[in-house]
């Protein structure tokens, strides 16, 4: 099991700084922000641990998102995570932006021709232009985890389709079903989530639990209740008391 | 700011580093992990000496990874110091969107205590407009349409982000002056055609009724050096690289040209632009960078990162351009 901090507001340099040093020093595996990958390479050089950047999928072109997590991912020396919220009405258009996305992070040369994408456009008054492009520079990770928020059911299946993790929001009585691959379900949750719900949604599943904290306080409160519990079966709990 | 080294003349610009594209240029292809940790300790190094700012830039899909992101990177920076500026020279800004430029700007200037500042510029590269579905001859509009309002959301930000219009053309510097923008001079023009461009500038300004900027931003090629034969020889063949490179972008080879007089096109335009470059003891450049600083250039951002310099050469031209500022 994994356990991540936030996704944290951004509001000042200070307050996020300290829930960033509480996150590394309460044995969490990523902080995140709710906010563009600039800010996660930000809080890359302050804390050790990995980092996470929710940003939105369908609004900007998909290249530069692309870019935006490579050279994110290249600062942090290969510590970047990522997870989209669909933003577009169409939901065909935030298909082919995830698509167009997948297709770059991989570093292959791309040439895409969708309903709404033409990557490259190759428009004949640009001249002499080529084919295919690729992203330059690529992320420093073979491959950078990135989950796509699921709030609506047609997200699942595309995200497991590109290789995409798939990130819910807690709710009582989730139970994960099996995965092609290796990606945990991630799941966002209240602080107030008990570490025996979390197991029982997992089941035989791994899982990426990502809960919310607003001081550093909630976040080495929140560390302490549930690292132990969530990487070993059948914790003692009179570890924690 | 620029001090004297004899403090026989005083001086208030300030000094800018820069222009860190972040290439893993073939003579020596380093990992980017790497350029970038170098990039943050040349950040480090820069914040210690006394720099005003370091300066990212940016171009997409080249086959080196030339910096595609250079909020990215900023943001990156940002983290790494707590005192230096740090500026994009330039962004390009047709091939973005303002409302995310934007917002993104103001969150890290937010969390950078007011430290960043934006260049923003047209492009020209048509392989970069066609990936992201634009065509380059729509460059000017888009900027005319973009630019004011990416300005109105840097001035409401909280600290206000400085914003740069980079320029090498009269007809661009009107745009900036119609908005009352300060002006982010390319490093290739020479002190006559300076001298023009702000005097189209000011025209542009004052037909709209905008008040003159408090300064105005200068880019120049710029190597301290204490050993000048050691270092031109190692400094030409990475300065003549980088403007074949920048060269093949501005004008690519024609149709029906052979490639013998595309060769010649190329290597004159790097004669011209050597012309702009200032190569000399400290003293020798502090006195150039005065001059620029009584045209009008309050901030003077001195390219030392010419593609990827050795470390031990661009850390010295760094440390030897440093002891003018601070």
């Amino acid at each position: 099991m994994r356990l991540g901090v936030g996704p944290l507001s951004v509001t000042s340099s200070a307050e996020l700084r300290a829930l960033a040093q509480a996150a590394t020093e309460s044995s969490f595996d990523c902080v995140w922000v709710d906010g563009p990958p600039a800010v996660a390479a930000m809080v890359a050089q302050w804390v050790p641990i990995r980092v996470g950047a929710v940003v939105e999928v369908g609004r900007h072109h998909p290249l530069h998102l692309a870019e935006d997590i490579a050279v994110a991912d290249i600062t942090s020396a290969g510590r970047l995570e990522v997870m989209l919220r669909p933003a577009h009405d169409d939901p065909d258009v935030v298909k082919e932006h995830l698509h167009v996305l997948a297709i770059a992070l991989s570093g292959a040369h791309i040439q895409w021709e969708g309903l709404h994408l033409r990557v490259p456009a190759r428009l004949a008054d640009n001249g002499r232009v080529p084919q295919r492009l690729a992203l330059n520079p690529r992320p420093a990770q073979p491959i950078v985890p990135v989950w796509v928020v699921d709030h609506q059911s047609d997200w699942a299946g595309i995200a497991d389709a590109l290789g995409f993790g798939v990130a819910w929001r807690w709710r009582h009585g989730l139970a994960f079903g099996p995965t092609r691959w290796r990606l945990p379900r991630a799941v966002l949750c209240p602080n107030t989530v008990e570490p025996a719900d979390l197991l029982a949604a997992a089941g035989d599943q791994a899982g990426y639990f990502i809960v919310e904290a607003s001081t550093p306080g909630d976040v080495r409160a929140t560390g302490r209740r549930l690292a132990g519990p969530l990487r070993m079966p059948e914790f003692p709990a009179w570890l924690n008391e | 700011m620029l001090r004297s080294p004899r403090c026989c003349w005083a001086g208030d610009v300030r000094l800018g580093i820069g222009i860190f594209g972040m290439q893993s240029v073939p003579q020596r292809p380093d990992h980017h992990v790497k350029l970038y940790r170098d990039l943050l300790e040349d950040a480090e190094l820069a914040e210690s000496l006394g720099f005003d700012s370091i300066w990212l830039s940016e171009h997409h899909f080249w086959f080196d990874g030339y910096c595609p992101a250079d909020l990215v990177a900023a943001g990156a920076v940002l983290g790494r110091t707590s005192r230096l500026g740090v500026g994009t020279a330039v962004m390009l800004l047709p091939m973005h969107l303002a409302d995310k430029v934007g917002a993104e700007a103001a969150t890290l200037s937010r969390l950078g205590d007011g430290r960043l500042s934006l260049g923003v510029a047209l492009g020209y590269r048509e392989p970069e407009f066609d990936g992201f579905g634009l065509r380059r001859k729509d460059r000017g509009k888009l900027m005319d349409a973009l630019l004011p309002e990416l300005a109105g959301l840097c001035a409401a930000a909280r600290p206000a982000v400085p914003i740069y219009v980079g320029v090498a053309t009269a007809v661009a510097a009107q745009r900036a002056g119609r908005l009352g923008l300060p002006l982010f001079a390319d490093s290739t023009m020479n002190p006559a055609e300076l001298r023009e461009m702000l005097a189209a500038y000011d025209a542009a300004r004052e037909a709209a009724g905008m008040p003159a900027p408090a300064t105005h931003a200068l880019q120049r090629d710029v190597y301290v050096t204490g050993d000048p034969e050691r270092d031109w020889s190692m400094l030409f063949p990475e300065l003549r690289y980088m403007r074949r490179q920048y060269g093949s972008w501005s004008f690519p080879q024609a149709d029906g040209e052979s490639s013998a007089a595309y060769r010649e096109r190329l290597e004159a335009d790097i004669e011209a632009k050597l012309k702009n470059l200032i190569f000399g003891s400290a003293d020798e450049v502090g006195a150039k960078l005065h001059e620029f600083e009584a045209l009008g250039f309050g901030l003077i951002v001195c390219r030392s990162q010419f593609g990827n310099l050795p470390r031990a050469d661009l850390r010295r031209a760094i440390e030897a351009l440093g002891t003018l500022a601070g």
